[in-house]
């Protein structure tokens, strides 16, 4: 420590000083100022008053938020874990030796550079009633006689957009995991080789114990960026049928839409939190404070 | 002493950016006028055109802030721009369905007094229209562009075939027709069906359904504690809607998860349909050079049960004034420009769009290119205006919702309506200005 100067932490200060600014602007100050906004009466056409938690209890006897929620909990539950898992399989296909990996890396990463809203507007082109690709390749398979409209049920929604998100997200979950995989010394897995431990041996108890911290990481993104799903499915299905697949970020949307802004800043803070309380349990997992990495 | 000096120029810099990020901002120009619109490429090339006139003919510099196509976006814009007490935009275009949120919000520039001292007539326009709308607090808020109704298009051709005389006037004639019609066409085309409209969860959903719903003898009215939602004839006419769809087949099944305008417009427009219920904007479009139902469209007020009336669905946009506007003045100079008769006249010619004023309808070049229009001039002095609260949009959203759930299948069309009307009186309880102080 003592080679670490005065100069050298002023140096340290100045450094990182903007980036605290743009914490702290960008941040810290929206997030207060939702939180505080949460606890008004604030909707355009009513005089602003403060309410405390009244907001948050009309916000749990409310059953469009609580479709809402239950939809995105359920959204997450069913497409983080695909998407890990799709993405440990494909991070480690990409880390073998194959023909032609370059041209593999590139093609697995299309879905995740294709943005969200026109990713939406692929899959509902690919789902369309009327003409379809999947309607198109199902009748002419034989597999349906009539066209299927698979939007149309609520299990079918929840289907229908559990894999357009598993579709665009699982490149990103392969890439952070590949990033984890090429960190492995060799030198362990030669070791491995050299004690005849077969491939799942390998894998279970050499490669997941140090994939650990990297997992975790994986999981916390896109558990937060599941849990605000907005334009994916706003494209997509557009909430419906019947609201069987409306995000929770889609319904404080629709409130703010609607002037009502202590509401949905309300429908917000509760994202946050879960969002927040997750982050915390899933740092707490893997450890990452004590430095055992 | 570097390491200060270096600190000094690090800060300055910052400083530097961060002040020429606030003052690009804050920047003011000449008292131009921003005028917010959005719409398809055709329409905000019109709108281009329209100023650039306006300018040449005033002098009055104005600048067009161009928005999205899709009307939640165009109101998610101006929501933000408003609630931000910015002076820009100026005069901006409002769809009917939010007035009474942005008037109430008190976010609209009054103009009764511009009206009277400019002398701007209105009586050329709808009376219904400005009436149900524009009015806010005995204050005019907004003046209305162009007016828009549910209709019904049929295909006069594919009647004639089957020897039907329609249009039908019944709820139980159209579903007859389109049966017939239906299964005739089938032979040739497996994907043809009797009747398109506009079922997916969104606004349009709640267009359709006070249509259905009032042409039932229902509709739904929302006055302080005196909530009618949850009625006989309201959930008979949903079950209708969902009969079209489920039991008698003649509408397509992705009605409730696909159909919007355009899904139902073009599914009409490739000969699929016998009859579609639109807003007259199709009408331009069926007509078009394109359309292979050119020539053989029909149309007629939308049908209606035995005993009861036909209903339309006011639709359309007005035309407003922000009241933190800075360039008030050449802001109403430029709203009597959209709403003097060469304008409205252009905006039937150009765009087929139907004009606010009554007078323009009578106009010999319309007329001629536009036939319909005689017709529709009646079908707009007949309007059911969606409730006009501030807080609409809300009530909005839990329709569409329940509505839906019915189209689906998923519930019951009494037990929706029951829980709908539920959730309105909550919400009416909670925004009426009336009863909130003392609630807690």
């Amino acid at each position: 420590m003592s080679d670490i100067t005065d100069k050298e932490i002023k140096a340290a200060c100045v450094f990182i000083s903007p980036l605290i600014v743009l914490i702290f602007l960008f941040i810290l100050v929206p997030v207060l100022g939702t939180l505080l906004n949460s606890m008004f009466q604030d909707v355009a056409f009513l005089d602003k008053q403060f309410v405390f938690l009244r907001n948050f209890r009309q916000l749990f006897a409310d059953s469009g938020f609580r479709q809402a929620l239950k939809f995105t909990l359920l959204f997450v539950l069913v497409s983080v874990p695909i998407e890990i898992v799709l993405g440990m399989a494909f991070a480690m296909l990409m880390n073998t030796h194959i023909p032609l990996r370059g041209l593999l890396r590139a093609c697995v990463l299309i879905p995740w550079a294709i943005p969200a809203a026109v990713s939406g507007r692929i899959w509902e082109l690919i789902y369309n009633y009327s003409y379809g690709l999947a309607n198109f390749i199902f009748t002419e398979l034989g597999i349906t006689t009539e066209p299927v409209n698979w939007l149309g049920t609520s299990l079918g929604a929840f289907i229908a957009v559990v894999i357009a998100d598993v579709w665009k997200t699982t490149p990103f979950a392969a890439i952070i995991l590949l990033a984890g995989l090429q960190a492995i010394p060799v030198e362990l897995l030669n070791q491995a080789r050299v004690d005849r431990a077969n491939f799942l041996q390998v894998f279970y108890k050499v490669v997941l114990p140090l994939m650990k911290p990297i997992i975790i990481v994986a999981l916390l993104f896109r558990t937060i960026d599941g849990l605000r799903v907005f334009d994916l499915i706003y494209v997509l299905s557009g909430g419906g049928p019947g609201g069987a697949t409306t995000s929770i970020s889609h319904y404080a949307y629709k409130y703010f839409l609607g002037g009502d802004f202590g509401y949905g800043s309300a429908v917000s803070v509760i994202l946050f939190m879960i969002a927040f309380l997750l982050s915390v349990f899933y740092v707490k997992a893997g450890r990452f404070m004590t430095g055992q990495v | 002493m570097p390491m200060r000096n270096r600190t000094i120029h690090f800060f300055g810099l910052f400083l530097f950016l961060f002040g020429v990020a606030v003052c690009g901002c804050g920047k003011k120009g000449e008292q131009s006028v921003t005028f917010a619109v959005g719409g398809a490429p055709a329409e905000l090339d019109f709108w281009r055109e329209l100023t650039d006139e306006f300018e040449k003919q005033t002098g009055i510099k104005m600048d067009l802030l161009r928005q999205p196509t899709d009307t939640d976006l165009r109101k998610q814009g101006l929501v933000t721009a408003l609630r931000s007490g910015g002076s820009d935009p100026d005069v901006f275009l409002m769809d009917v369905a939010w007035l009474a949120q942005f008037s109430a919000s008190g976010w609209l520039e009054p103009l009764d007094s511009d009206v009277e001292s400019n002398q701007l007539d209105t009586q050329v326009f709808f009376e219904k229209v400005l009436n149900l709308i524009d009015g806010y607090d005995g204050r005019l808020v907004a003046l209305p562009v162009y007016v828009d109704g549910g209709i019904l298009y049929y295909r006069k051709d594919l009647l004639e075939k089957n020897g039907i005389e329609g249009p039908p006037q019944t709820w139980r004639q159209l579903v007859e027709q389109a049966q017939r019609v239906q299964e005739e066409a089938r032979k040739t085309n497996a994907n043809f069906y009797g009747f398109v409209w506009q079922g997916a969860q969104y606004e349009g959903l709640v267009c359709n359904w006070l249509e259905f719903a009032g042409s039932y003898g229902g509709g739904i009215i929302l006055d302080g504690s005196d909530i009618e939602l949850d009625t006989k004839e309201n959930v008979e006419a949903t079950q209708f809607m969902s009969d079209l769809i489920h039991k008698y087949g003649i509408s397509p099944p992705n009605t409730f998860t696909e159909m919007k305008e355009e899904e139902a417009r073009i599914f009409f427009q490739q000969g699929n349909a016998l009859f579609e219920r639109n807003w007259p904007y199709a009408w331009a479009l069926h007509e078009g050079e394109d359309s292979s139902v050119k020539g053989k469209v029909g149309i007629a007020a939308l049908p209606h049960i035995a005993g009861k009336r036909s209903v339309s669905t006011l639709g359309g946009w007005h035309i407003g004034m922000s009241k933190y506007s800075d360039a008030k003045r050449e802001g109403f100079e430029f709203i009597k420009f959209v709403l003097s008769y060469d304008t409205q006249k252009k905006l039937a010619m150009k765009l087929g769009w139907n004009p606010a004023r009554r007078d323009v309808y009578a106009d010999a070049d319309v007329v001629e290119l536009m036939p319909h229009f005689v017709y529709l001039r009646d079908v707009f002095e007949n309007l059911y205006s969606r409730p006009n609260v501030p807080y609409y949009t809300v009530v909005s959203e839990v329709i569409q919702r329940y509505v839906s759930g019915v189209l689906s299948g998923r519930m019951a069309a009494g037990e929706a309506l029951s829980e709908a009307e539920k959730e309105t009186r909550k919400i009416v309880e909670k925004y009426n200005p009336k009863q909130i102080p003392n609630d807690e």
